[in-house]
């Protein structure tokens, strides 16, 4: 009786699946887990292969498996791992912290004020933007030696971060503009009012209503440094000085050096960082703040 | 505090002429004064002025005597109520209204007596702990409000505040708001586009249209005696009768000539230099006397009736297809398409230049 009444009633808010659409849906889930599939299959082989003793120059799928440290082991001791990790853990940080100070001045300036070649200046930021870093290396090296005449103690870290912070703050002022263009000036006029000045109006109003954009841009600035290894190869002679992404690449890149398994669990242990710091900015991260500050 | 605007004008910056010019006015200590006008015609820009929000083009401001043109709008000793509210979204109820006390490095209790004191002068005790998003509108609207009198300022400046109730909290919340002018005895200023408002709520009204200030005066001035044809008819609803036409041996003469009125011995005097001259005349819907009478009088068409209970508005029309509104007793009946006769009371007109628009008598 029960069951005669579940099955007569349809309770789904979409129209029933006529035959053709089954077939659809049935084709379409099958791609969605090969897609799954061509994603995470390579991800597995790279956590395992981490873990696998019995490899060593090379990556190889089958074989026996031995699990244990040997590759992290090799990594840590054959390698200056340790001060990859604390040069790019430096490196990111700096950036992050340079890139976010200066969006925050540059994208409220250019949403809150009128000034002469606002609007040229925009769009120089926005050419610039699309001249790809890597053309840019002979006029690092340039800046860098005027930097440094100038600057004694000024290192190619310190300039890495400079290169790292510049991109990151051109093309995320767009973004910041963006955000605070969408909050209402009223909400400055009434901190005003209320007894603050231009800073305090930024400080104490606009950045924790857009603090999930920050979020984003901090772990964008973040993680780049991570990803990247050709800048620091070129950049930094030493490999004591190296971030991790050049580290690593270095276990790669010649077939004298090669040990494939020791760059995988070089890999994973890089992402450990970044997920870390997701995590603790995933609060930050939440947005929807802005809702209700105007009229609902 | 006495708050004097000399001649004051704005104009923003890429636009080619001024937006409000030439405005001088006086708001004395403790007035309600009311900026009414149409959309765009500037109030805000005034207000905001007054504020320190915008700067002042031309003329000078002046607070209690002190000139204000360039005193940032933190040490204005102002407070204001935003159109949209404004309120902190990353704030609770508690602390937006603590913010501005707090920017002023008040004592923690102080701030804490004073939070609860305006929160209970307007009923939103308890939703101290809630985020803006989290109540309504009306409520919202409220803790905008507290967030300006915690301050006790001198001036309190409101932008619009009731534009978005509905029509029963308005209502409330203009008796509401005229209290609390009286219990905190600060100057006030006012600004909105809704006559009714202006009526019911000022002490003194300024109307405000294409950058000029067209009237001063309370509220009754502005029934009685609209200083030109747009005031006599922005102010008043239903809006004033407005017939065209023009003086003939000291006689109005609609232009038609479908009826002839015979104003008052003083009107009379006053219309002599323009005799012959086209001039607008006003009656007010209420200042039509039921009945047939020897002079003054109308016959009309009753086209529409509004019924509102005491009173009820009769929309009607001359033969020629001139319309008028009349307001009778809601006891008397009507009827759609009868005719009736009215004579108008001459007590209760108004004549306007046709020319220059200006007030005659
Ligand atoms: N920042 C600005 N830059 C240029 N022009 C402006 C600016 N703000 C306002 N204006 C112009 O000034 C005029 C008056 O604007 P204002 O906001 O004072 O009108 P208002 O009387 O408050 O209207 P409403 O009742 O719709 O709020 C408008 O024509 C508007 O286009
Ligand atoms: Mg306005």
């Amino acid at each position: 009786m029960i069951k005669q009444k579940k099955k007569g009633l349809y309770l789904s808010d979409r129209p029933p699946l006529t035959p053709l659409k089954t077939i659809l849906l049935a084709i379409s889930y099958i791609l969605l887990f090969a897609y799954v599939f061509v994603i995470l299959w390579p991800l597995a082989q790279i956590v395992l292969s981490s873990f696998n003793g019995s490899q060593s120059q090379y990556i190889r799928i089958g074989g026996t498996y031995q699990f244990s440290f040997k590759h992290f082991k090799f990594l840590f001791e054959e390698k200056p791992f340790l001060k990859w990790v604390i040069n790019t853990i430096v490196i990111a940080v700096a950036t992050a912290l340079l890139t976010l100070l200066f969006v925050s001045f540059t994208g409220y300036a250019y949403s809150r004020y009128r000034f002469k070649g606002r609007k040229a200046s925009l769009m120089a930021i926005m050419l610039i933007q699309t001249i790809p870093t890597f053309v840019g290396i002979a006029a690092f090296y340039t800046l860098h030696s005027i930097i440094s005449a100038a600057i004694p103690g000024f290192s190619r870290q310190m300039f890495l971060v400079l290169i790292y912070a510049g991109g990151g703050i051109a093309s995320n002022t767009f973004i910041l503009k963006g955000y605070i263009d969408s909050i209402s000036t009223e909400l400055d006029d009434a901190a005003r009012i209320d007894g603050c000045g231009n800073f305090q109006v930024y400080r104490l109003i606009i950045m924790p209503i857009v603090r999930p954009m920050l979020a984003i841009i901090a772990l964008w600035s973040f993680i780049g440094p991570f990803l990247d290894y050709m800048l620091p190869s070129i950049i930094l002679g030493d490999p004591e000085q190296y971030t991790l992404a050049t580290g690593l690449y270095t276990l790669i890149n010649d077939s004298r050096n090669m040990h494939q398994p020791a760059f995988a669990a070089g890999g994973l242990l890089t992402a450990l960082p970044i997920v870390i710091l997701f995590i603790a900015l995933q609060k930050q991260l939440v947005s929807g703040l802005a809702s209700g500050a105007v009229k609902g | 505090m006495k708050i004097q605007l000399n001649n004051i004008g704005k104009k923003y910056e890429g636009r080619e002429n001024f937006t409000i010019r030439n405005i001088d006015l006086e708001i004395d200590d403790k007035d309600f004064c009311v900026i009414l006008g149409p959309s765009g015609c500037g109030k805000s820009t005034l207000l905001r002025m007054i504020a320190g929000l915008t700067s002042i083009t031309e003329g000078d401001l002046f607070f209690g005597g002190k000139r204000m043109n360039s005193v940032e709008p933190k040490d204005r000793d102002i407070a204001m109520v935003f159109q949209s509210y404004a309120l902190y979204p990353h704030m609770t109820v508690y602390e937006n209204m603590a913010f501005s006390l707090k920017m002023r490095k008040e004592r923690k209790s102080v701030i804490h007596e004073r939070v609860l004191e305006a929160a209970e002068l307007l009923q939103i005790t308890e939703y101290l702990y809630s985020k803006p998003s989290e109540i309504s509108g009306g409520q919202r609207q409220r803790v905008a409000l507290g967030r300006a009198i915690v301050r006790k300022a001198d001036v309190f400046l409101m932008d619009e505040p009731l534009s978005n109730l509905d029509a029963k909290l308005r209502e409330h919340m203009r008796v509401e708001l005229v209290r609390l002018h009286q219990s905190l005895e600060t100057t006030s200023i006012y600004v909105t586009h809704d006559q009714t408002e202006a009526m019911t709520m000022a002490t003194k009204i300024v109307l405000l249209d294409q950058g000029k200030i067209q009237q001063v005066g309370s509220p009754t001035l502005f029934y009685e005696k609209p200083a030109n044809l747009f005031v006599a008819g922005f102010i008043g609803s239903p809006t004033m009768n407005i017939f065209r036409g023009k003086i003939k041996h000291g006689h109005f003469l609609s232009s038609e000539e479908d009826f002839v009125i015979e104003p008052k011995a003083k009107d009379r005097e006053l219309l002599k230099p323009f005799e012959g001259k086209k001039v607008a005349m006003g009656i007010r819907s209420e200042r039509f006397i039921a009945g047939k009478a020897d002079k003054n009088a109308i016959n009309v068409k009753v086209d529409v009736i509004e019924m509102l209970g005491k009173e009820q508005l009769l929309y009607c029309q001359f033969p020629n297809g001139k319309e008028c509104v009349i307001s009778e007793p809601g006891y008397f009946e009507y009827a759609v398409n009868e005719e009736h006769n009215f004579h108008l009371d001459i007590e209760g007109l108004h004549f306007f230049d046709e020319e220059t628009t200006e007030r005659i008598n």
